[in-house]
């Protein structure tokens, strides 16, 4: 049987790096094009006004918003910072968390358990303390837009990484204990060697499983920090009136957050970002699927009824 | 001793989430943190348990008002959602794991995994726009899409929301703990001996999963007190959390007494769902 998810995962994420990379390029309006609003005449009975939101239509494939900005162009723009902040963050997780946690398992004791109290400090959300640290720094921000996605890239790593570590870290331990390990360490091998020649393939593939997972979980704690108005790049807030939150770098979280009130009426605003958003989840679902079926093919149990 | 530590330093890392965003400045694209600024806010804090000044909140310019008195409100309103949703969570999991474990159907695990990786926020996008094109294309008002105001609450699509993620948790991990069970040598002896599968199950699977169901509760408690946020947020339900992202004016004391009061609910909904496993353990796991 071929492992259809792995191909399928692949080729969808392959699809979005390449759009994420060259999507200004194929993008069908400059990033500030606005559709005018005007009126037309074509006779005494056929006239009117037409004014952004435009539905979808040939000229505008996924609509305009209800500045008259193309919905399409704004995706193609805001590709880069979603996809790449989210593969760039889970990885510096795994590569920081992963190493901490393969070295501490090998040097380390076994943890005692967590008491309530502990529990309860992991349990605080990360979004949470993201939202307190960036609450006075990203709505209208001095700091330029990278600056920003590198001020909030580092902040994601940070509440991401002990996850990482915890994970890696009792995997290691329960590794340990293999006889293999008893049997080398008998021959004398030291600890560098037991990390690469033995517990490192081991882990390799749980590691790669726990990237794809990670940016996920990125991308999910990104769309939440969206939700709460402080978008990847930046937040432009605009008073007088109702409050109107903008996203400057135009990611596909920040445009969720900042149309997200769209849902009685002119529902594609709010309804391309979403699919967008939810395709990129499955494409990296898929590739996530995908891995763990090719390792669960090679280290199986059966159940006895 | 332990817990006196960890009490700490829960309630300094409140007192420091809370003071963060009043104590950064940014100066010529200069970010600084000012340590004396949390110094202060916490002192302040602290001589208001006294006179009582912490628990006070303000609204608009002069107007200040009691937040003991005023929190019941939210808080039960969210322990509601909490507790129900919670409950739902834990017997839909067991329920459903249980069947989940042994299913060969790989497309039934990309559906249950593909689920469980969707984002609450997006869960309730699609909730509220589905509830709309029911309403707009038939004219059925299934549910509410939002709570209009506090007597008015949207009960059917915040349980739902609130439900499902945890529960698909659950069913992810206790469906791989009933695995790993299953492939046991006592479920074999159990068989060899001819015993039914119903009693294997409920004798022999149910109690041995029971514990990692209880070692898993503080991650379930995780992922649901962050889907209220998200949730009373989305739902504009008056809950505990909406007090922290409401108003336009940012108060210290209103943000760490609101943080303090959601530990409170995280314990109390910890406790209630360990008292729902005792139950279990009670019919399940009794000698």
């Amino acid at each position: 049987m071929t492992n259809w998810r792995l191909w399928v995962g692949m080729i969808a994420t392959g699809l979005i790096v390449f759009v994420a990379i060259f999507g200004p390029i194929l993008a069908p309006y400059e990033k500030d094009y606005v559709e005018p609003t005007g009126y037309f005449y074509n006779g005494p009975d056929d006239f009117g006004i037409h004014t952004s939101p435009y539905p979808p239509s040939k000229e505008h494939l996924l609509g305009t918003d209800q500045w008259g900005y193309d919905i399409l162009t704004l995706l193609l723009y805001g590709a880069k910072y979603t996809v790449f902040v989210g593969v760039g963050v889970a990885f510096l997780r795994i590569i920081i968390g992963g190493s901490f946690g393969i070295w501490f398992g090998l040097v380390g004791k076994e943890k005692n358990k967590a008491g309530t109290i502990f529990g309860l400090l992991g349990s605080i959300p990360a979004f949470l303390i993201i939202y307190f640290l960036l609450i006075r720094i990203t709505i209208n921000s001095p700091l330029s837009v990278i600056e920003l996605v590198l001020l909030q890239s580092f902040l994601m790593v940070i509440v991401g990484f002990p996850g990482v570590y915890a994970a890696v870290f009792s995997k290691t331990v329960e590794l340990k204990k293999e006889l293999y390990i008893t049997a080398t360490k008998a021959l004398g091998s030291g600890r560098i060697r037991i990390l690469w020649k033995h517990i490192f393939p081991h882990l390799k593939g749980t590691l790669v499983a726990m990237f794809v997972k990670e940016i996920i979980l990125v991308l999910t704690l990104i769309g939440q920090l969206g939700i709460f108005n402080l978008f990847l790049g930046g937040t432009i807030l605009r008073l007088g009136g109702p409050p109107v939150y903008i996203s400057i770098s135009r990611d596909w979280a920040g445009l969720i957050g900042q149309w997200r009130s769209f849902i009685y009426d002119y529902q594609w605003i709010l309804y391309f970002p979403l699919l967008a958003f939810v395709l990129l989840l499955f494409s990296f679902y898929m590739l996530s699927r995908g891995i763990e079926l090719k390792q669960k093919a090679t280290l199986q149990k059966f159940p006895h009824i | 001793m332990r817990i006196v530590f960890s009490v700490g330093g829960l309630l300094a890392f409140i007192f420091l989430l809370a003071a963060v965003p009043l104590s950064i400045t940014i100066i010529d694209g200069n970010l600084s943190i000012s340590l004396q600024t949390i110094v202060d806010l916490v002192k302040s804090y602290l001589n208001g348990l006294l006179n009582g000044d912490s628990f006070t909140y303000q609204e608009g310019k002069s107007r200040t008002y009691s937040f003991l008195k005023d929190v019941s409100a939210y808080f039960f309103t969210s322990l509601r959602y909490l507790l129900l949703a919670g409950i739902l969570a834990v017997v839909i999991g067991m329920l459903i794991s249980a069947w989940y474990s042994k299913s060969k159907k790989e497309w039934i695990k990309d559906i249950i995994g593909f689920l469980g990786t969707i984002p609450d926020f997006i869960l309730v996008f699609f909730l509220q726009l589905g509830v709309v094109f029911i309403y707009k294309s038939t004219g059925l008002k299934i549910a509410r899409v939002a709570s209009l105001s506090a007597d008015e609450n949207a009960y059917l699509l915040p349980l739902i929301t609130l439900t499902i993620i945890p529960a698909i948790y659950l069913i992810r991990t206790l469906s791989e703990r009933t695995y790993d069970v299953l492939s046991d040598d006592y479920i074999l002896t159990a068989k060899a001996k001819g015993l039914k599968k119903r009693y294997i199950h409920i004798h022999h699977v149910v109690r041995n999963v029971l514990p990692f169901l209880k070692a898993d509760l503080h991650k379930v408690l995780a992922i649901m007190m962050s889907n209220l946020f998200i949730v009373e947020y989305l739902f504009n339900i008056r809950g505990l959390t909406t007090i922290l992202f409401g108003g336009t004016l940012y108060q210290f004391n209103l943000t760490v007494n609101t943080l303090i009061a959601l530990v409170f609910l995280y314990l109390i909904i910890y406790w209630s769902i360990r008292l729902l496993i005792l139950l279990l353990e009670r019919v399940f796991a009794h000698d």
